[in-house]
């Protein structure tokens, strides 16, 4: 299956340049130019509108959390810590939300457990198409999610646990990771018969260092006690959410350490938001750390992706690095830097066509390709079968 | 003994054909001969009509229906827990969250009304199961639907081991605030235990091992391939669920009920699979089922799966398997292979297929006469034999 897009508006070196082609073929973009002559099965005339690379957002809980249903699959909350939790295992494809995610653009998301306990669960990087979670999937271990602040804080008070302080939370945290890492060793000691332990097995990869510790925090202190307890146990470290993070933009570009920033378009309910600005993304850029930002679905809609951008624009960041933050920077984040977030030959077909500026919020998604599959949302767009 | 059943329509290697006559001898059937072949024969055989053997009893079936007793692969028949309420709340509370050692055979409860209910409605044997309210739920049996005792019903007392995914566990214990609340949750005590069972084997075989654990025991049989895991799963991602974990420990996987299954119809047919498909008669009672159709069983059998039905009795009353069938074909499907959907097809999901399921010489005896078409609503059971034994 082949498909070209003729006549589309692409990001070169920064800016958006009219008149080019792009081919997708067997499900990767083979090439780009303004010059492509190639017999095609689906050609698409698009009168300079604009085509980017498929939108990707790095933290989300699409298709665990349930579309109306006062049941979801995000949080288990009556648990103490669930790092063997897999997302794969309660993604559900047919979830509205899915649809919804397409009609925004979206063509990659991360898809983690809710933040609610110390340790909830591993991130696993998804493709919003596909009729089953393991077709979607591109990495199924792409990093440990682990909570700080109030949010945990809220859920131990609620399920009476014994760990309900900040100190107490990341006592748990450090214990378990510290039974990870003899665990680890113990294993590779080989010389024990031991019985595996289905949530030590999911910390190995993070104690090897082979996936970041996916930190959940906002305020100043609670990213802080992230960077603590990972230099402790020489962990890889992205920081999710990250309200306050620009208050620490040194420390995180000299330790290169990425932020996830967002939601920012969530009122200041509770104390941790109360910092939150739609300038921290131009000042950690600014300073040299990378963000991606996240609409963190359901905090917010998946289609408020976009605007998140657009806001970050309004508030003085360039076009080229606003778009960035929603495809090339999350793809980095995400480790898969190789495949997505670039239109580019060899990347995945992922492909956005918008029918103005993609950062314009009145433009709108007119065709969608997830792996070379073709979506058209537009009676305006005409597919030239050959 | 012997019983001789002559004339009728005889539902005979997959189609209706006109008997001469099927003999039941010793619990089994020892012959069919159809009455084309008779005609074929010709006039050697015209004075058949003294009929010198008759030692046994000799019904005449003309412009009836026999067909083989009908299975259903995944009831509850007995097990009182399930007639507590539709989410079996109290059945879980009593035993835990995974309890691969509770056994259905041990709480059959024979002069429950439901085995006289599944002969009257042409049901023979059926597979009986433990709830869903736990992601390991226990053993199932397979049993015939009579006897005073369970041991003179039982082709298997343990045939497969329940697991269960989707709303079911999660709702079970999250409204006991506990772990699992979530389908992560509920996959991952699944794997634990699979992963401590796949231990526990290799333990089991070195010289630390001192003492046995009932429940890893229990998983050892599921492990080593000799009985199936049984998955109740609805939702199309429930059911991928089941099949990936299937995979990753190598498990015999029958997937029950397959609400959502029309949905991943390619995958299912790529994977070869056997779903148990049903209870399509109930309502759609949680968001899980809102997919819930007929076309089911059709689009499935299209793609190459082997699809029985079922009534999930108590859930739907086990006399309404038929309808179940006759419902399928309102929606489309042919009448053969909606009556292979509750004889040929579950003998098959429940490995029986060389002795249940069809009427052929060498087959148990279990055959039920209908006085009209089996798919025919109206219709009733006029006589029903079990083993050889006439039970209606």
């Amino acid at each position: 299956m082949s498909i070209i897009f003729n006549n589309v508006r692409i990001i070169m070196s920064g800016k958006f340049f009219p008149g080019q082609k792009v081919l997708v073929e067997k499900g990767k973009i083979n090439m780009v130019g303004s010059s492509i002559h190639k017999n095609v099965e689906k050609s698409i005339e698009c009168n300079q509108k604009y085509l980017v690379p498929g939108l990707i957002d790095a933290h989300s809980h699409l298709g665990l959390f349930e579309s109306s249903s006062p049941m979801n699959d995000v949080a288990e909350s009556w648990a103490e810590i669930t790092p063997h939790l897999r997302p794969l295992d309660g993604i559900k494809m047919r979830d509205r939300a899915m649809e919804d995610a397409r009609r925004a653009g979206i063509t990659t998301c991360m898809v983690c457990p809710a933040s609610e306990l110390p340790i909830a669960g591993i991130c696993s990087i998804l493709k919003t198409n596909g009729n089953s979670a393991d077709v979607g999937l591109i990495v199924e271990q792409a990093g440990v999610l682990m909570s700080f602040g109030e949010v945990p804080k809220a859920n131990a008070r609620m399920t009476e646990k014994p760990h309900s302080t900040r100190m107490g939370l990341t006592a748990v945290i450090r214990e378990t990771l510290m039974k990870a890492q003899d665990y680890y060793a113990a294993k590779q000691s080989k010389k024990v018969v031991k019985d595996r332990e289905i949530d030590m097995e999911a910390l190995i990869p993070l104690i090897r260092g082979e996936v970041p510790m996916r930190a959940c925090a906002h305020r100043a202190e609670d990213i802080m006690a992230a960077i603590r307890i990972a230099e402790e146990f020489k962990l890889k470290l992205v920081i999710e959410h990250g309200t306050e993070a620009h208050l620490l933009a040194p420390i995180l570009v000299e330790k290169k350490i990425p932020v996830v920033l967002g939601p920012t378009l969530l009122p200041r309910f509770r104390e941790e938001l109360n910092e939150k600005t739609f300038e921290s993304a131009i000042i950690l850029m600014d300073a040299g750390v990378d963000v991606a930002l996240t609409c963190d679905y359901p905090g917010l809609p998946i289609e408020t992706l976009r605007v998140a951008a657009a806001m970050a624009m309004q508030y003085g960041l360039d076009e080229r690095r606003a778009l960035a933050a929603i495809t090339e920077i999350p793809a980095k984040i995400l480790g898969v830097d190789e495949r997505i977030g670039k239109i580019k030959k060899g990347y995945d077909g992922d492909l956005a066509l918008f029918s103005g500026h993609p950062l314009d919020i009145r433009s709108k998604l007119e065709a969608l390709v997830v792996d070379g599959d073709l979506f058209i949302f537009s009676n305006d767009i005409k597919v030239e079968m050959a | 003994m012997k019983t001789v059943l002559e004339k009728g329509n005889v539902f005979y290697q997959g189609k209706f054909q006109e008997l001469d006559k099927l003999v039941i001898e010793k619990g089994k059937i020892t012959e069919i001969v159809l009455a084309s072949a008779k005609a074929k024969k010709g006039k050697a055989v015209p004075a058949t009509k003294k009929k010198p053997e008759v030692a046994g009893k000799t019904i005449d079936c003309t412009d009836k229906y026999i067909l083989p007793g009908f299975i259903d692969a995944h009831t509850h028949i007995s097990l009182e827990e399930e007639g507590v309420g539709w989410y079996d709340a109290d059945f879980n509370e009593s035993y835990g969250l995974a309890t691969p050692h509770v056994r259905a055979f041990d709480a059959l409860k024979m002069r429950d009304r439901a085995f006289k209910d599944a002969l009257t409605g042409g049901v023979t044997t059926a597979m009986i199961t433990p709830g869903s309210a736990n992601p390991i739920g226990g053993q199932c049996c397979i049993v015939k639907m009579v006897g005073n005792i369970a041991e003179e019903a039982v082709i298997k007392e343990s045939s497969g081991m329940k697991f269960a995914f989707g709303e079911n566990p999660k709702r079970t214990y999250g409204e006991q605030k506990k772990f699992p609340s979530t389908r992560m949750g509920t996959a991952a005590v699944i794997r634990e235990w699979l992963m401590k069972a796949q231990d526990y084997l290799k333990r089991k075989k070195t010289k630390e091992f001192k003492e046995r654990e009932i429940r890893l025991e229990a998983l050892i049989p599921l492990i080593e391939g000799k009985i199936q895991a049984r998955a109740h799963a609805h939702q199309a991602d429930d059911i991928i669920t089941a099949y990936r974990i299937a995979q990753e420990f190598n498990l015999d996987l029958v997937f029950d009920h397959c609400t959502e299954g029309h949905l991943i119809a390619k995958e299912l047919g790529k994977w070869k699979a056997r779903a148990v498909v049903g209870p399509t008669l109930s309502s759609r009672s949680k968001a899980e089922l809102k997919n819930k159709t007929f076309d089911t069983v059709g689009i499935l059998m299209d793609e190459g799966c082997v699809v029985a039905l079922t009534t999930d009795h108590p859930v739907m009353p086990i006399e309404s398997l038929s309808v179940a069938a006759s419902m399928c074909v309102r929606h489309g499907l042919d009448e053969e292979r909606a009556i292979k959907a509750i004889t040929e097809n579950p003998a098959i999901i429940l490995g029986l297929d060389k002795r249940l399921g069809k009427l052929e010489v060498g087959y148990d005896a279990d055959v039920v006469v209908w006085d009209g078409h089996p798919l025919d609503t109206r219709s009733k059971t006029e006589a029903v034999f079990v083993d050889g034994n006439k039970v209606i």
